[in-house]
């Protein structure tokens, strides 16, 4: 069996030691319920509240401004759809956002247009970046809510949120944005940088699956897609996941700590990467190579290769990675993210999204740009059919 | 000889064992599951795109301790099997998708991924076997899937293994439940064309050519004379040989003894009129060396047909005939005419028609005639 090599930490990653044992005393005798009266119930509320103080605290943020919800996808349809009803009394019946955002806020943003509301999809460049004048000629007065993603999940290209987020504050609209792939890539903080609402997910970062996080500036209006009890300040009603928000909040400090070194170490690998296989592989297409970009994504297109057969020798030869964003069905049509770029031959590339991460090591990266050209010169004599 | 093997898994019993064979004899297995169609919103009950098939056959292989994989390949399948089932009918003709898959799917563009992975071998679950690196009928006389295996390219049958080729069904379900496959051991069989829910083929074709389409618009059926006999609601609905949806009011059994897209007749007539005394076919694939004409062979002119006693009278480039030595019912252009040497498959060909050739007999119509 080849040595496993993992490259796909944009789809999930392993939780950290640290955050598993920070986790447990809540899976064992600290089970209360935050809401309950008695000791059980305040040693839950106060560990639920101190993991609150420590999310909020790694994004310049105070405590009352974080909600923690299910996931990040989750913490996406909080933003778009509670802002959306929020904003029900008031003409304002538009969500605007662009065409490469996660599905989970395409969807959201979609869904409202089944309720009597509009969406304005922005397209972006070539590079995969939606342009400041694009978004100052959409955010008109019919405008409830802009979303737009810190760092693109495909592609690891990054949008300028901090300038967007201006026109945004400047206007009054309220600035959403996914920042599941940015969280410990880039620098995020709430006292300088005017975005309303940010989407954080746990399993990006080394805690579990099962929990995220909306960060809500003071003041920003939101109506609740729960329905129930008060929790989460009325905005996500059902008992909270202590021990999963205790997991976050541990990843989270940790990732925002390490963020300095972590982001150099990995942009030299990947750069590294993408310099050989730019040799070994000519014409290879990297997406987004024009942008800034995230230091852990890089995302390539192989023109006349297969990328069914191309993953699965990959796996086969010990190497996670993936096709893109993956899809249930195992769809092949191409990516939304990739034809908003304008790749009409996406469909008859193999399409590779490498990311790095905690496991990644300069030996991974060596052995998979040693392995990498054979494996796609098998992967070309597939589409050859006449 | 073992190695790397890509094994087709649809999720049923067949296949399961195939890939747990192979396990056992120490092959590399990857299964893989091909994703060939999808039903869309037109089967709204149905799982779409057959997503239980896939988890079943990832349990199973999970199970095995062996890698499962999902290939997309329903725009080839579109193309070569489910467009030529539509296009076979819209001409009057009953086509066999499940030998095109095994021509172009399973074992043309399977195994350019099998070769992309470094897969040696490519394995199913059909009951064939392959015996000295040529394809033979399966054990089990009423399972034996051979007939569907004639297109192959000559080459991949030498990297084909068919490991329950060997066992009967019941023998499959058996070691199933020996190997601790539960999940599909009484999985229920399937009869359907897997594209084709419940067995609605003229579904299929309105889907595709649109409800106007000629092949689903009335027309007569006539005798062999001309004679007008009734009306029919669309040649596609009819089969040669069929008896079923036919006019009432002859004291004789009447059964389609051809299809004429032409002027959308359905032609009717006795069981003596159904009988063929040759075979017409094209696309002929030789799986040996072709055999000298005038040499003796077994042939099957439909799955589950009998094999009959046949001569080889005539090998064009692309087209052959043989002659019957005795007349077979129901010979029909679209399916497929298979030949063997005993339980060894030689090749085989698309029914055209049923030769007019007679066998070595007195040829008595003509004798009556004059």
């Amino acid at each position: 069996m080849p040595r496993p090599i993992y490259l796909d930490h944009a789809a999930t990653t392993p939780t950290r030691a640290a955050v598993l044992e920070a986790m447990l005393p809540y899976f064992g005798p600290r089970f209360g319920n935050p809401s309950s009266v008695h000791r059980w119930g305040r040693e839950a509320r106060v560990a639920l509240d101190d993991a609150r103080a420590r999310l909020a605290a790694s994004l310049g943020a105070t405590a009352d401004e974080i909600t923690f919800t299910s996931c990040g996808t989750e913490a996406d349809n909080l933003a778009v759809l509670g802002a959306w009803h929020a904003a029900a009394e008031t003409p304002r019946r538009t969500v605007v956002t662009t065409a490469i955002e996660h599905k989970a806020v395409l969807a959201a943003v979609h869904a409202v247009t089944t309720l009597g509301g509009r969406e304005r999809v922005l397209g972006v460049d070539a590079d995969g970046c939606v342009t400041i004048a694009a978004v100052d000629a959409a955010l008109g007065d019919d405008v409830a809510i802009v979303s737009i993603m810190w760092v693109n999940n495909e592609i690891g290209t990054v949008q300028p949120v901090q300038a967007l987020a201006r026109i945004a504050a400047d206007r009054g609209i309220p600035f959403h944005t996914d920042a599941i792939q940015a969280f410990g890539k880039l620098p995020i903080d709430a006292r300088t940088q005017p975005f309303d609402l940010l989407s954080i997910s746990g399993h990006k970062i080394g805690a579990p699956k099962g929990i995220g996080a909306l960060y809500v500036r003071r003041g920003t209006r939101l109506a609740p897609l729960l329905h129930g009890g008060t929790q989460e300040r009325g905005l996500r009603a059902g008992t909270e996941n202590v021990a999963l928000a205790v997991g976050l909040a541990c990843a989270a400090e940790l990732a925002t700590a390490e963020m300095a070194a972590e982001a150099s170490r990995l942009r030299a690998l990947r750069d590294a990467l993408e310099r050989a296989l730019a040799t070994s592989i000519p014409d290879a297409v990297v997406h987004g190579a024009g942008a800034e970009r995230a230091p852990h994504v890089l995302a390539l297109s192989i023109p006349g290769a297969d990328g069914e057969s191309l993953l699965m020798a990959l796996d086969l030869a010990g190497v996670a990675c993936s096709a893109g964003s993956a899809c249930q069905s195992g769809s092949a049509a191409p990516s939304h993210v990739l034809t908003a770029l304008g790749v009409a031959w996406a469909g008859a590339a193999a399409t590779l999204r490498l990311s790095l991460g905690t496991l990644t090591t300069d030996d991974d990266i060596r052995h998979v740009a040693a392995v990498l050209p054979a494996l796609v010169a098998k992967a070309r004599g597939v589409g050859a059919v006449a | 000889m073992t190695g790397r093997v890509l094994v087709a898994m649809s999720g049923g019993v067949d296949s399961s064992v195939a890939a747990a064979l192979l396990v056992e004899q120490g092959f590399d297995v990857v299964g893989v599951t091909m994703r060939l169609f999808c039903y869309g919103d037109e089967v709204p009950d149905r799982p779409c795109c057959s997503l239980d098939s896939i988890a079943d056959a990832r349990r199973v292989c999970d199970r095995l301790g062996v890698p499962h994989y999902v290939l997309d390949m329903a725009d080839r399948f579109g193309h070569d099997v489910v467009a030529d089932f539509v296009s076979e009918y819209a001409a009057g003709r009953t086509p066999i998708p499940c030998v095109r898959c095994n021509t172009f799917t399973k074992f043309r563009d399977l195994v350019r991924r099998a070769d992309a992975i470094d897969a040696r071998w490519i394995a199913t679950g059909h009951y064939a076997r392959i015996v000295d690196g040529t394809l033979r009928r399966g054990v089990d006389p009423r399972k034996d899937q051979s007939y569907f295996l004639w297109g192959i390219d000559r080459a991949v049958v030498a990297r084909m293994r068919l490991p329950i080729g060997t066992l009967t069904k019941a023998e499959t379900r058996a070691r199933a439940r020996a190997l601790g496959l539960e999940s599909v051991a009484d999985k229920a069989e399937s009869q359907d064309i897997c594209f084709v829910p419940d067995g609605d083929h003229v579904a299929v074709i309105a889907r595709h050519l649109g409800p106007d389409a000629p092949a689903l618009q009335p027309g007569p059926f006539v005798d062999r004379d001309g004679r007008a006999l009734g009306r029919h609601d669309g040649y596609a609905r009819f089969t040669v040989g069929q008896r079923r949806g036919l006019p009432g009011g002859s004291t004789r059994p009447r059964y389609v003894i051809a299809i004429r897209p032409a002027d959308r007749a359905v032609v009717i007539g006795t069981r003596d009129e159904l009988l063929g005394h040759g075979v017409v076919a094209r696309a002929i694939n030789w799986l040996t060396d072709p055999p000298a004409v005038g040499a003796r062979l077994t042939v099957q002119v439909r799955h589950h047909a009998a094999a009959a006693r046949a001569e080889l009278v005539r090998v064009d480039a692309d087209e052959i005939e043989v002659a019957l030595d005795e007349p077979v019912a129901a010979i029909t252009p679209g399916q497929s005419l298979v030949l063997y040497d005993g339980d060894r498959l030689l090749g085989g060909a698309v029914i055209e028609s049923a030769g007019r050739m007679r066998s070595a007999l007195p040829l008595y119509a003509e004798a009556l005639s004059t």
